[in-house]
Formats: structure tokens, sequence, C-alpha cells
């Protein structure tokens, strides 16, 4: 799947591509630095929820595009068999998107995920899900379905316990160094990344995972570490009125 | 005639809803499920707008759905949610131009 969203991410103006599961969980993900799984996974949430909603009213649906001021979602449905019919392609896009070209470098691509779920292959999804893991972390698992979530260093795993994949949660914590005590935590993460790499670029999820082992060394990373998390990672940040911008933006609507 | 008139008018429109970001309905032509119509395309947009947030974006401005015979064109224009449902997927590009000429205040 790794080449399919390779792909589309060669069209020009394709900032990340991915695909989702029937419950919004990422499948597979290509992505800039700042479209990362983290960010790409709370968004995919979001989108399968206004999917959900949208087939209500129009069953036959094939293509979704949101057209923003700034960009554009292009959701396209994986048809096929009930397993791959529950999978989704999308696309974020700037501005420069070609429409026309993507329609049918989308459709090209839908058909084949289908034949890559219905294959078995998705069980292997993530192989080059950006961005690239950092040094020192170690193959994905066999079995594990999302191993580059694991190794990618912006995945936030919540530890193994009951109700949680023990061989997926666990190992990805292993392998990340980086352990969440829930999904909240983990969203939380991901919005640091996203806010921090306003100010500092991609070298964000670093700085970030570095924080969480200094505020956090010994314990998965819970609500009550966000804020000095905050107050840590806003040390990386020279400009005061931006650090107060990314204080606010992280503090004030959590 | 008023806007959702005009849009209702363009070729392979079947009905045409105005609601709001909150799902509330405000206006309805050819459509007798409006509320139903307003609240779900007030919860997708909603929805999609908090996406393209968290991706940084920009303000949603529209939402097009392409079926196998059918066609849904949103448009969100601040708190306001305009809802056309095509009974043609090839007449999305029209409603698409009309409903941006109509946002740039030519309607």
């Amino acid at each position: 799947m790794d080449a399919i969203l390779q792909g589309l991410m060669e069209l020009a103006g394709v900032r990340a591509a991915m695909v989702l599961d029937g419950s919004g969980q990422i499948v597979a993900h290509r992505g800039q630095a700042v479209y990362d799984r983290g960010v790409c996974e709370q968004v995919g949430g979001t989108v399968t929820k206004a999917i959900e909603s949208i087939q209500l009213q129009q069953e036959d649906w094939e293509t979704i595009t949101a057209q923003y001021a700034d960009g554009r979602i292009v959701v396209r449905k994986v048809a096929g068999t009930a397993a791959a019919a529950r999978h989704v392609l999308a696309v974020v896009a700037d501005q420069t998107l070609n429409a026309s070209f993507a329609t049918v470098a989308l459709r090209v691509a839908a058909n084949k995920v289908k034949a890559a779920v219905e294959g078995g292959s998705s069980q292997v999804p993530a192989s080059g899900s950006q961005p690239l893991p950092p040094s020192g972390s170690s193959a994905a698992h066999p079995g594990d379905s999302r191993p580059v979530l694991a190794s990618s260093g912006l995945s936030w795993a919540k530890p193994s316990g009951p109700g949680s994949s023990a061989a997926g949660a666990g190992s990805s914590a292993a392998l990340s160094g980086v352990a969440v005590a829930d999904p909240a935590s983990s969203a939380f993460l991901s919005r640091c990344v996203k806010e921090l790499a306003r100010h500092v670029g991609p070298i964000a999820r670093v700085y970030v995972q570095e924080g969480v082992r200094r505020v956090s060394p010994d314990a998965p990373f819970s609500a009550a570490l966000f804020r000095p998390l905050v107050d840590d990672l806003s040390g990386q940040i020279e400009d005061p009125k931006d650090r107060a911008l990314f204080r606010r933006a992280l503090l004030e609507s959590k | 005639m008023s806007e959702l008139a005009h849009i209702a008018d363009l070729p392979d429109v079947r009905s045409a809803v105005a609601g709001d970001l909150a799902g509330s309905l405000l206006d309805a032509v050819r459509e007798k499920d409006g509320e139903a119509i307003a609240a779900v395309t007030g919860f997708v947009a909603s929805a999609l707008a908090q996406a393209g947030d968290e991706l940084g974006l920009g303000a949603l401005r529209r939402i097009s759905v392409v079926g196998a015979a059918s066609g849904c064109v949103v448009a969100v224009e601040g708190d306001r949610v305009i809802t056309a449902r095509l009974a043609a997927a090839k007449s999305i590009p029209a409603v698409e131009r009309f409903l941006d000429g109509a946002g740039n205040g030519r309607v």
C-alpha cells in the first residue's frame, strides 16, 4: 500500500495521503512533516464521522471533496467486498491540486487499495508511513497491523492493559519510547507537535518526544502532565509572543 | 426570487435547503425533509470544518459529494449552510460555480 500512497504523494499539491478503515483508524499513511500520523489519525476520526452522516442521505457516494480557503480534502470510497468497502482513501492537498488529475489518480489508487485489502496486504500497510522512524527503532513485529505508527516517533502508544491490544500497544510503547495513558493524551501530544511546528518546524516532533521523556520519565503521559509539558516545550520558542501564542493554543482550548 | 429558489432552478437540482452549522433549518425549496437535511449537513460541515482546522487548511467553503447516480453540493458561508441535492452528479460543477458566485455577492 506504500507504493499506492507514494504515487498519490507525487501529484502536485498533495500533502498527505492515507487509507482509513471503517472506524476511522489509519491503515496506511504518507504525509509531509506537519501532516504526521498523529494529526492524520485525529482528522481521520472526524472525517469518518462526516462520511457516516453523509451516508444517511447518500448511500451511493463515491467521492467527497471538502474545499477550504487554503486547500482541500478529497475522500474516495474503496468499493469491493465487505472488507474493502469499509475503507476510504483520503488526500490532503493545497490549492495547487489539479482536481481532474486527482479524481483520476484517486480512482486508480482506490482500485489498487481494494486489491490490496482483498488480497490481505492491509496487514502490513504502513511500511512507508511518514515521518521516518528515529534511529535505533526496531523493525515492525510480524502481525502488528500498525508497525510504523510505532516507529514514527510520533506514535503515542497506550500501554497494554485491559481493553487494549496488548501486542500492538505494548510494542508501540517499546518502539517509540513514549507511552500515553489514554486517547486524550495521545491527541494532546499530536496537537503539541502541530502547534510547536508552527514555530520551530518539523523538528517539533523530536522536541515533543524529548519533552515527554523529561516530564514523564517513568509513567505513561497523562492529562495531569499537559501543563508541565507545555511549560517545557515553551522553552524551545525564542520569541515571547510566539511562546504566548503556543501556550494559549494548547492550554486554553484543552 | 430568493437565492435558494435560484439554486433550486439550476439544472438537475432536486431541492435546496438553507440551514446553519448548528443544524437548524432556515428555508427549503422542493424538500419535504428539510429539517433532516439541515441537521445532517450542519453536522457534516461542522465536522469537516474541524478537520480543516486541525490540518491548517483555513475556512471550509464547500463540500461536494459525487454519487453513482446523484450528487450534493454544500456551500458554507460563515454560519450559513446551503445544500443543493442533485439528480445527476454531472451537474455538480455548474452548481459549484453558481454557489461560488452567490458567495461573492453576485446573486
